[in-house]
């Protein structure tokens, strides 16, 4: 019978269906293709036109790698774009995404366990009154005169690392037989500089610094949903064990940290906390350490994105780099385009107090809001020809970094770290250690350029491997010894 | 350290022994002696609370979740998680997986926490149309029709593949009587049939996350509308027995029945059930030819085969359910609007409710052989988990005054076509070569047999 028939081909024509029934979507992996840089890949349109966008797509190696196009069609066409596969929205445009920074109200960040136990309750996951009163507990120690005080032993420990590469016998410093030397940047220095800030500024031992890199790598890979979540865990339990006799010790007897001329700069940050009240209480074992686990984890995996990041972008960009050495003064706006260009933070979760409507899209009380940080940076509504790298930007802000943001006379503040009252209170001291390192490991390399051959390559076996969502792992770099 | 390790020491331990220290008891309850409830370290139940949500996750990846292994088979990785992870936080699906029987139906049965959200929800197009599923006069009609038509409709599309000696049960009969049985319910003309099946499964298929199938489904609703719609305006004068005459002639607050409103009513119920249930369960009868004998000896089994398919295949694997506040479950804090996946096919399988979940036998004595109304333990036995429980009957709970269940009409229609099929067609087999399967064509998706080639003899 026809009608029969009908229904069937009907039916099997709109599922797809193949003779055996089988394997007819495509694996997740294999749904985007791997495209050039700065192109999209095609995942169709809708009747009027408007590019459709894959959810899939935020899964994908592509997206890794190559995310700002696909961000683009977010901002142009989809502000507020709502993924039904991940159940969440996206924010991704610079304007949208300050004002729900300074909505703490109605944005907030009340504890969904992002960190799921790892790093603790933490102001991370505090907000409003709560979030105020705490705010200021260690960020007073790392801005203002306690930075500055601090400055002479950032350069130190800084010289310190590299003064020793000549002497280690590891496999990432070679010394080539032309009287060059190659290093790999990540392992010899910005892997393990900032975690020696961290301990410094926290007054622990200098011992302690091994089995401190490894409970902060355990606890960044353990965050929640990752494999090595239990791992995380259990570092998380040594650290508060490790902590538990310090700060009982450092309640009844603070300790002090001093400057190269040994005179007193001030307590280190765990004697400050144990001094702390909230509420009128001092602060529990357990809110020191979760503190001190923030400390760790931000202080860490940032400033080591943003060393990495920058002397990938500028070495790519040798004209840029020999402006930087030419002026001192310049690297504060190769920083700040850096983090602009490529951040090693790529954004930062919300979830609204209230429905909220924005830009037509109703996003019911309760939803994970996702704000990408990555895209307020290369919106060209803010930014002109935001994909490029240039230091000198005119509509950039370098200067002195504010809670408030900037944004005056053409030019603004980059997205890196956020803004309003959950802007990252290690922006200054990070900021301080990723150009104060870079100065002193300026003076050390002659003529440096980066060792293509060992570098991890782009899909065409050639060109490097874009920065993309993922801060540069290996950074190999050839340089003469002055 | 668990608890019975305390108790099993003889002397209380002294205060150095529990400085800083923290019990977890079995029930996940953080408990300690009073002597130091003050001490340092020590957490309140409340803070605990927060912090539980420390699952590890070394036994299963987030990515399992929407892998092409899980459209497959999805039973090992679902036993993964109800064995270890009963309330699975995903965070890359920014959900919480529930797999153990209780505790999925606990949530079903609890409207004050728990909603359900529309089709119309997931495309975006709230208010495009009122569902109308619930209305009494839609509820008998279609209980009329389905009643009716049903075996009528099975003994034709039957013989139409009898005569041709080899047929796919899945697609030639399965998904074309569940088409037909909806089609004879709204009384739409013979010719129309194919153009409707093409936009029912394009709507359908587009309630979902994947884009192009959103964008191509809701053009697809929009002219499901406008195919019904001179059909509603000539039953409002001329009513016949049909569903869309019970909704043409229906007296709504809101103004009477639209286009718009028949297409939202078909779009929200899960008609495609009725397909995929039909197709695992003569896969499964198929696969398993002692089974099979038993009911083609005696077809009154036929009804007890059906529930053993629900209970052992569900073509509905999950079910979503959201938290309508912040609230407690399973030892973690669900937030407003959490989204839980409630996995029928998880409970199904939980091997603390039915024995040897893995097995299909239609002579099962542990699962209840009615369907849940508004109760997952009817006569004291667990129900198999195929359909979610809806909002809450507004209708009385005697029986007499009641319309009987969607649940039950389908019941009766899927057993009724394979009582057709079993008189007319002798020696059913898989044809040869043929390895059927089930499998969800998208993550999401029904999980059901797409193609289930036959051969068999004519009576």
């Amino acid at each position: 019978m026809s009608s029969g028939n009908a229904i069937t081909a009907a039916i099997a024509n709109v599922l797809e269906l193949d003779t055996n029934g089988r394997d007819v979507e495509k694996s997740s992996s294999s749904a985007i293709p791997l495209m050039p840089i700065g192109e999209a890949a095609d995942m169709g349109r809708s009747p009027d036109g408007t590019p459709l966008f894959d959810p899939r797509v935020f899964d994908s190696y592509e997206f890794a790698r190559n995310p700002y196009p696909y961000y683009k069609i977010l901002r142009d066409h989809y502000p507020v774009y709502h993924d039904t596969l991940h159940n969440c929205y996206w924010v991704t445009r610079y304007d949208d995404i300050t004002t729900c920074y300074f909505d703490d109200e109605g944005f907030n960040t009340i504890p969904k366990g992002s960190s799921s136990g790892v790093l603790g309750n933490t102001q991370l996951e505090l907000s409003g009154i709560e979030h105020k009163r705490r705010r200021n507990l260690y960020g007073q120690h790392l801005v203002g005169q306690a930075l500055k005080n601090r400055l002479p032993s950032i350069e130190r420990l800084a010289r310190e690392m590299i003064d020793a590469w000549e002497a280690a016998d590891e496999d990432w410093y070679v010394k080539n037989e032309d009287g060059t030397r190659t290093v790999e940047l990540g392992k010899a220095f910005a892997n393990e500089f900032p975690i020696r800030v961290v301990c410094e500024v926290l007054g622990f031992p200098q011992e302690a610094r091994g089995q401190f890199y490894y409970w902060y790598n355990s606890m960044m890979s353990g965050l929640g949903g990752s494999d090595t979540h239990r791992q995380g865990l259990e570092a998380r339990q040594d650290l508060e064990d490790y902590l538990e006799p310090i700060v009982r010790e450092r309640r009844k007897q603070p300790t002090f940290l001093y400057g190269d001329d040994g005179k007193s700069i001030g307590k280190d940050i765990i004697s400050k906390l144990c001094e702390e009240k909230i509420d009128g209480d001092y602060l529990s074992t357990e809110e020191i350490t979760s503190n001190v686990a923030l400390i760790v984890g931000g202080g860490g995996e940032t400033t080591r994105g943003a060393i990495m990041n920058m002397w990938y972008l500028l070495l790519q960009h040798p004209e840029q780099f020999a402006q930087v050495m030419a002026d001192e003064a310049l690297w504060d706006n190769a920083f700040h385009e850096t983090l602009r260009h490529s951040t090693p933070i790529g954004g930062q979760p919300r979830h609204n107090t209230y429905d909220v409507e924005l830009h037509g899209v109703t996003i019911p009380a309760g939803s994970l809001v996702q704000m990408v940080d990555f895209s307020a940076n290369h919106d060209d509504r803010i930014f002109e020809n935001p994909e490029d790298f240039d230091i000198h930007r005119a509509d950039l802000y370098s200067g002195k970094i504010l809670r408030s943001g900037f944004r005056k006379e053409g030019r603004c503040s980059h997205m890196a770290f956020g803004v309003g009252p959950h802007l990252c209170p290690g922006a200054w001291i990070s900021h301080q250690e990723a150009v104060l390192g870079s100065m002193v490991l300026a003076k050390h390399f002659k003529n440096p350029r980066i060792n293509v051959e060992r570098m991890k390559k782009d899909i065409d076996g050639k060109s490097l491997v874009p920065i993309g969502l993922i801060s540069v792992r290996d950074l190999w770099i050839d340089f003469e010894v002055v | 350290m668990s608890l019975d390790k305390e108790k099993q020491s003889a002397a209380p331990p002294d205060q150095s022994f529990w400085q800083g220290r923290l019990t977890v008891g079995n029930n996940g309850v953080a408990a300690a002696p009073r002597h130091v409830k003050n001490a340092e370290g020590y957490r309140s139940y409340e803070i605990y609370q927060r912090q539980r949500v420390r699952q590890s996750t070394e036994k299963l990846k987030p990515s399992d979740l929407i892998s092409d292994e899980y459209r497959s088979d999805p039973y090992p990785i679902l036993a993964t998680l109800r064995e270890n992870y009963p309330c699975y936080r995903d965070w890359l699906g920014n959900a919480y997986w529930v797999t153990r029987y209780d505790d999925v139906t606990s949530i079903f049965t609890d409207d004050a926490n728990f909603e359900t959200r529309s089709k119309l929800w997931t495309y975006g197009l709230l208010g495009f149309g009122r569902d109308l599923r619930f209305e009494l006069p839609v509820l008998a009609a279609q209980a009329q029709r389905m009643d009716a038509g049903a075996e009528a409709i099975a003994r034709r599309i039957v013989s139409d593949v009898a005569s041709s000696g080899t047929a796919d049960l899945a697609l030639d009969v399965a998904a074309r009587f569940a088409i037909e049985l909806l089609g004879h319910q709204l009384n739409l003309p013979a010719d129309d049939l194919g153009a409707f099946a093409n936009l029912y499964w394009r709507a359908q298929r587009g309630a979902t996350w994947e884009p192009k199938a959103q964008a191509d489904g809701k053009q697809a609703v929009q002219a499901l509308a406008d195919l019904v719609r001179p059909l509603l305006e000539a039953r409002r004068s001329d009513p016949g027995e049909d569903v869309i005459s019970a909704i043409a002639t229906l007296d709504l607050e809101g103004g009477p029945a639209t286009a718009e409103d028949v297409a939202t009513t078909v779009l929200e119920a899960d008609h495609e059930t009725l397909h995929g249930a039909l197709a695992n369960m003569w896969f499964l009868l198929l696969t398993h030819p002692d089974q099979l004998a038993r009911v083609a000896d005696e077809t009154r089994l036929l009804k007890y085969a059906y529930y053993e398919t629900l209970r052992h295949s569900p073509p509905i694997l999950s079910a979503k359910r959201f938290a309508r506040h912040e609230v407690e479950r399973f030892g973690q804090l669900l937030p407003e609007g959490a989204l839980l996946i409630c996995s029928a096919a998880a409970a199904n399988r939980d091997p603390g409710i039915f024995e040897d979940p893995d097995a299909f036998r239609i002579d099962r004595k542990d699962v209840c052989q009615r369907e849940p109304r508004g109760q997952y333990r009817a006569d004291g036995l667990a129900s198999g988990i195929a359909f979610g429980l809806g909002p809450p009957s507004k209708f009385p709970a005697l029986p007499e005054e009641r319309p009987r269940s969607l649940y039950a009409l389908t019941r009766d229609t899927a057993v009724t076509a394979s009582r057709v099929l079993l008189e007319e067609l002798q020696d059913l087999k898989p044809a040869d070569g043929a390895a059927p399967a089930l499998q969800s064509l998208r993550v999401g998706d029904m999980h059901t047999c797409w193609h289930l080639p036959v051969v068999f003899g004519k009576r």
